[in-house]
């Protein structure tokens, strides 16, 4: 016999009120275990789309670009942006940007047009692939468009629709040109799908008479480099620029994020609270029911500290099932949640927080952080739901302890 | 013989005021070591409150108390729960085994409190167990034993750590007089033959009989103490 030996056996004095307790504890874990998951889906779900879908992890902009959008606050040389992404096998991007009016038979619309090499572009990102319908830009010039779906939307555009366009070109002239809608973006964000229509490079440089400059270079190691050492090697490669991590870029997601670790610390310790009192209630009426027992084992010998140590390691042992119980349970249900997920698309079709787009289907990630936060933080207050019950029967008199009816 | 219990005018008052209740006025005593005494008295005589300051469950109003040289007012309650534990035994009137232990884990307690080694603690409490007759017993849970046998499983208890005293309120008021019989012949025989030093609180006329020595307290005075 030993502690933990005393520990269960005392715990199945009551077996009603265990079990009970136990469901508590093992249905909190679980419960926090497969919403932890999900809630780190979100976020892994927000950053992929922050930096897979068409931002990247770093941009490199001409110095104040970012506040002025001109079309002559271009990178001014953006070859020794290309070549260090070459060097360190980084996929890059190279976008030109413009303003004009779309129109389509009496609808019209501002836009920013948004000049891109299809072949980078599709090398580098998801967005070629994030189509509702039609097709992404083709490798040669064709006078073909894509356009943002809310953009397509409120000029009625379909595939195959004729575009008409005006821009104020760089020279000074008015720019014009019919472009044929050829794809329709699905939901990528508000800005691009309010604004946004894609153009080849080529057309972008004849249209806007912009002789081919860069206004941003969008790079995607997809995880090879951190972004901070592909944010250093960019500045060394072009210290005349300003390039800037997605955390700058997207400071609301990235707000998000820090934001997420505290958040879940916060949710788990409130939800915990809950199971935490029923371990409480418990210890406390197994103490109450028990104050002549712990009158007689002190008695006996057993000091203050050992009686702690006595209904402190029954609420654990009581914590460590429950959770045990509750990790597979939300293992379980986080892995039905990763791979079937959540489909909110009754609620609402393909929705954007922050600039940044998410699917209707939400899905769980599984990892390590997620499992054993719930785990630890159970298993601490198991133990701190303890104390008060423990102190007590520490403090008791024995005398009048052991002649309690 | 050595003195294992040395009492000083020690007093124990409860309450204050025109609440006062004076439990022990100023008992002298000495108990010496292999000693088998008797404590007899009406109820609210002051034996219980004897027997607690005894062992150290309870603490003195005044005078001084010593038990196997130490002085118990001068001790903290961890160093008092360490010497209940090294070595005073306790005979409950009720038992009071643990319910979810078996008879072996419950005479067991003591020895892991004192952190013997699980073998060496089974084979002492086998042996125990044998003396007081409780062998093939040892895995049944108190609710699975008799009165007598529950209470032979307290003496065990008491004994099995080799205290120099064993302290017993009225052990043998709540079984029938032939196991109480029983209970006493093994008590008198582990002071005989072990030198177990025994001081017990009764108020039943046999057991008074059987005791070597026999004190007679009444209104938390000894005013009788004679050896047999």
């Amino acid at each position: 016999m030993n502690t933990l030996h005393y520990g269960w056996r005392n715990l199945w004095r009551n077996t009603r009120r265990t079990c009970i307790t136990l469901a508590a504890v093992t249905l909190s874990t679980a419960i926090l275990i497969a919403s932890y998951g999900l809630m780190d889906g979100l976020m892994q779900h927000a950053i992929s789309n922050a930096t897979n879908l068409v931002v990247g992890e770093v941009q490199v902009h001409a110095q104040g670009y970012r506040g002025d959008h001109s079309i002559y606050k271009a990178l001014n040389r953006p070859d020794l942006i290309l070549r260090a992404a070459k060097k360190y096998d980084v996929a890059a991007a190279p976008r030109r940007y413009g303003y004009g009016l779309v129109a389509v038979g009496t609808k019209s619309a501002g836009a920013r047009f948004w000049g891109v090499a299809p072949a980078l572009e599709r090398n580098t990102f998801d967005l070629a692939q994030r189509l509702e319908e039609g097709r992404f830009l083709s490798e040669t010039s064709q006078r073909a468009v894509v356009l943002g779906h809310k953009l397509a939307r409120s000029l009625k555009a379909k595939i195959g629709s004729e575009i008409v366009v005006v821009v104020q070109a760089a020279d000074g002239s008015l720019g014009n040109d019919l472009y044929t809608v050829t794809g329709i973006l699905k939901a990528s964000g508000d800005s691009i799908d309010r604004n946004a229509a894609l153009i080849h490079a080529a057309d972008f440089d004849e249209l806007f008479v912009s002789g081919g400059r860069i206004h941003e270079v969008a790079l995607n190691s997809r995880g090879k480099l951190s972004i901070e050492r592909l944010t250093e090697v960019l500045s060394i490669a072009a210290p005349e620029e300003e390039t800037m991590s997605w955390r700058q870029l997207l400071p609301e997601v990235s707000d998000m994020v820090n934001l997420f670790d505290v958040s879940i610390l916060i949710f788990g310790l409130i939800f915990l609270l809950a199971a935490g009192m029923g371990v409480m209630n418990t210890m406390l009426m197994a103490t109450y029911e028990r104050i002549r027992e712990f009158g007689i084992l002190k008695a006996l010998g057993a000091t203050p500290w050992r009686i702690i140590m006595d209904v402190a390691t029954e609420a654990l042992v009581l914590a460590a099932l429950g959770t045990a119980l509750g990790t597979i349970l939300g293992l379980a249900g986080s892995y039905y949640l990763q791979e079937v997920g959540l489909d909110l698309s009754i609620f609402a079709g393909t929705y954007s927080v922050a600039g940044v787009a998410f699917d209707p289907i939400w899905r769980a990630t599984i990892s390590a952080k997620m499992v054993y936060l719930p785990v630890v933080l159970m298993l601490i207050i198991g133990l701190v739901a303890s104390l008060y019950p423990a102190a007590l029967a520490a403090r008791l008199d024995p005398v009048r302890a052991i002649h309690r009816p | 013989m050595a003195n294992i219990v040395s009492l000083q005018k020690v007093t124990k008052n409860y309450g204050q005021g025109e609440v006062l209740t004076q439990a022990l006025r100023g008992i002298d005593l000495i108990v010496e070591a292999g000693e088998f005494t008797a404590m007899a008295g009406p109820s609210g005589s002051g034996k219980s409150t004897l027997l607690n300051i005894i062992g150290g469950l309870d603490r003195p109003t005044s005078g001084r108390v010593e038990v196997d040289g130490r002085e118990i007012n001068t001790l903290s309650k961890t160093e008092l729960s360490l010497l209940r534990r090294e070595r005073i035994g306790f005979i409950f009137q009720s038992y009071n085994l643990i319910p979810v232990l078996t008879a072996l884990e419950n005479a067991e307690y003591v020895l892991m409190l004192q952190g013997i080694p699980t073998a060496e603690r089974r084979e002492r409490v086998r042996e125990v167990l044998k003396e007081v007759g409780l062998e093939g017993l040892e895995n049944r849970y108190p609710r699975q034993l008799s009165g007598g046998q529950q209470q032979r499983v307290a003496i065990a208890r008491a004994i099995v750590s080799a205290p120099a005293l064993v302290l017993a309120d009225e052990p043998t008021a709540n079984v029938d007089s032939e196991t109480g019989r029983a209970l006493l012949d093994l008590m008198r025989n582990l002071n005989e033959e072990k030198g177990v030093t025994f001081f017990f609180s009764t108020h039943e006329e046999a057991v008074m009989k059987r005791a070597r020595r026999l004190l007679q307290i009444r209104d938390g005075v000894i005013f009788n103490d004679q050896a047999h």
